[in-house]
């Protein structure tokens, strides 16, 4: 398995998605870019393809309404906004409009977890309870910014509504070399093999583990890593194998620890009557968080790569 | 003006659709949005047997205009002025309305029932879905129109106006609203508590065209339907159509308690002579 960890190498996962969209809608005349005022990436689609791009001003519901409303028309649309306001203010008509007809909308939201930096009215830690909560919602949560690109394209065959979680998408860690892995609804990538415990993460967090696997290993300590990209579906195979393998279970997620990953995987236990050993989820606790950068409020908050080691660490004593 | 003879014929339509309504409530063993019902059944019989170009038979050609309830709690209504039209069979839906499995229940579901163009009966969500429509139909230069219909009540909802306004903004002249002002809300009277006047002049201010007229009136139904602007119009069409809550039935019409309810066989039979005394009412006016 090739893998790149670039640590250097950041990408903005919006520009991948704005040129994605462009891409897309040079190929099919019934992809759409709908944004409520946030739709910065879309110059170019915009430029080219101004009868297919719709911006409605600062009203969520009603952006979700229309992109119903063309999807019933045979069409594909992509809404593009920030996560707060896409998933919870719009939350009724994402279920009743488009999930309840079961509609192939794209939903790309930026600023997950406290990654916004605008305060707790910004910041996205109830999103992956609420969309996943959505039956025939399918729920991703990507780091890696080419993935975005990637998952965007393969999403044209996908006939169900579809929300991508992205993290602030301004300067995005590139994870895997473009073309290592052929991305797939409802499975993880193993980014690092390893058998003394595993730590799963999603989204920005892939990053953060790897970097606490990396530090781990050189106390001799060899930890496997999950990118569980697809929390809905959940790729249970890995999972278990992961159980099976390692026996040792560290979930770590920029969202409310309730409702989250772990709380997905948690499930998946309790389903497949398949336990590790030990299970610790690191996440947000129960708090409106307040300023600061992402990655202050997850050392404030204890979900950073100095918590991950020691919870790695105290699992293994 | 709108011929007599097509006036006389939606007229003895309405009035069968009545009929089908009533006895539908009486039959049924639950409660039925009766009063809503009543108030848009003339707005509807103008659309699906006059207005609208629908074929029965072919309920996905492209070409058809595109209707969408945004009342959802009005499906019976629906469902009962496209029976007359061919679509359904109105014993299936006396038969099996709201029953487990039945494709026929109080809210419109477009996966259980073909036909049906969107599920509604979320108030507020109809129009937005509707202005989704047609952007479509102009994006791909569609000449079809794309009709919805809201309760007043409805338009309380802060989704309508954000609609309204992309609508307008857009100059989606394809896209008529149908507006059944029949200044009821659920459990209140417009003006109780919520105060919906000047009501065209809020959706002139969105940039609305703007036609008012009297939703009982068949005449006026079709004259408003027959002059719709083209499709290629710099402004939607709002058709506001005064209404009577429970029109036609005595102990229904404006009364709060009939938003929606059950009949008794001595009521079904009461609200039946009420709507017939009604219909030779509305004949002899005609003649």
């Amino acid at each position: 398995m090739k893998m790149t960890f670039n640590f250097g190498s950041f990408l903005s996962a919006r520009s991948v998605m704005g040129d994605t969209m462009h891409e897309l809608g040079q190929k099919h005349s019934n992809v759409w870019a709908l944004t409520a005022d946030t739709g910065g990436a879309l110059v170019a689609f915009k430029k080219d393809f101004p009868d297919r791009f719709i911006d409605v001003g600062v009203a969520e519901q009603n952006c979700a309404g229309i992109a119903a409303g063309l999807a019933l028309e045979g069409n594909i649309p992509f809404i593009a906004g920030m996560i707060p306001f896409m998933t919870m203010r719009a939350c009724e008509q994402n279920r009743t409009a488009i999930c309840y007809q079961d509609l192939p909308v794209r939903f790309i939201g930026t600023g997950g977890g406290l990654t916004s930096g605008g305060g707790s009215t910004h910041n996205a830690m109830e999103d992956i309870a609420i969309m996943k909560s959505l039956v025939n919602m399918t729920v991703l949560s990507i780091g890696d910014p080419n993935m975005v690109g990637d998952i965007m394209i393969l999403s044209m065959d996908y006939p169900h509504p579809l929300y991508i979680r992205l993290a602030q998408g301004k300067k995005d860690r590139m994870l895997y070399e473009p073309g290592t892995f052929t991305y797939k609804i409802g499975m993880g990538i193993t980014a690092r093999d390893g058998k003394d415990a595993t730590i799963i993460a999603h989204g920005e967090m892939v990053y953060v583990a790897l970097e606490a696997a990396t530090a781990l290993a050189t106390e001799g300590i060899n930890v496997r890593v999950i990118d569980m990209y697809s929390i809905k579906p959940l790729d249970k195979d890995l999972l278990y194998k992961a159980v099976k393998e390692t026996d040792n279970i560290v979930v770590l997620e920029d969202h409310l620890m309730d409702g989250g990953l772990a709380s997905t995987i948690a499930d998946a236990f309790v389903d497949g009557n398949i336990y590790p050993k030990n299970f610790k989820r690191l996440g947000i606790p129960q708090v409106y968080a307040g300023f600061g950068s992402g990655e202050e409020q997850r050392a404030k908050y204890g979900y950073d790569d100095v918590a991950t080691i020691a919870a790695v660490k105290k699992m293994l004593a | 003006m709108a011929d007599p003879k097509e006036v006389k014929r939606l007229q003895e339509l309405a009035f069968e659709m009545r009929k089908k309504l009533i006895n539908l409530c009486g039959s049924y063993d639950g409660i039925v949005h009766i009063g809503g019902d009543l108030s848009m059944t003339d707005l509807l019989i103008g659309l699906y047997h006059h207005g609208m170009k629908v074929d029965p038979t072919d309920i996905k050609a492209p070409t058809r205009d595109r209707f969408l309830l945004s009342k959802g709690h009005g499906a019976v209504c629906m469902y009962i002025a496209m029976c007359l039209r061919g679509y359904f069979d109105y014993d299936e839906i006396v038969r099996t309305y709201g029953k487990l499995d039945s494709a026929y229940g109080m809210h419109p579901c477009k996966i259980q029932l073909p036909g049906v163009e969107a599920s509604t009966g979320s108030l507020g969500q109809g129009l937005a879905i509707a202005v989704g429509l047609a952007f479509s139909a102009r994006q791909k230069k569609e000449s079809h129109r794309v009709f919805c219909m809201m309760g007043d009540g409805e338009t309380c909802e802060g989704e309508v106006w954000e609609a309204a306004n992309t609508a307008g903004s857009y100059k989606l002249g394809n896209l008529i609203g149908i507006v059944d002002r029949n200044k009821q809300l659920m459990t209140s009277l417009d003006g109780d508590y919520m105060h919906l006047e000047p009501y065209a002049d809020k959706w002139r201010a969105f940039n609305w065209d703007v036609v008012e007229l009297d939703g009982h009136d068949i005449g006026q139904i079709v004259d408003a339907l027959d002059n719709l602007p083209p499709v290629t119009n710099e402004k939607p069409t709002v058709l506001i159509a005064s209404t009577i809550k429970g029109k036609g039935v005595s102990f229904m019409e404006r009364n709060v308690g009939w938003h929606a309810g059950a009949l008794s066989n001595e009521d079904t039979q009461k609200a039946l002579a009420d709507i017939e005394a009604d219909f030779v009412k509305v004949r002899s006016v005609a003649q």
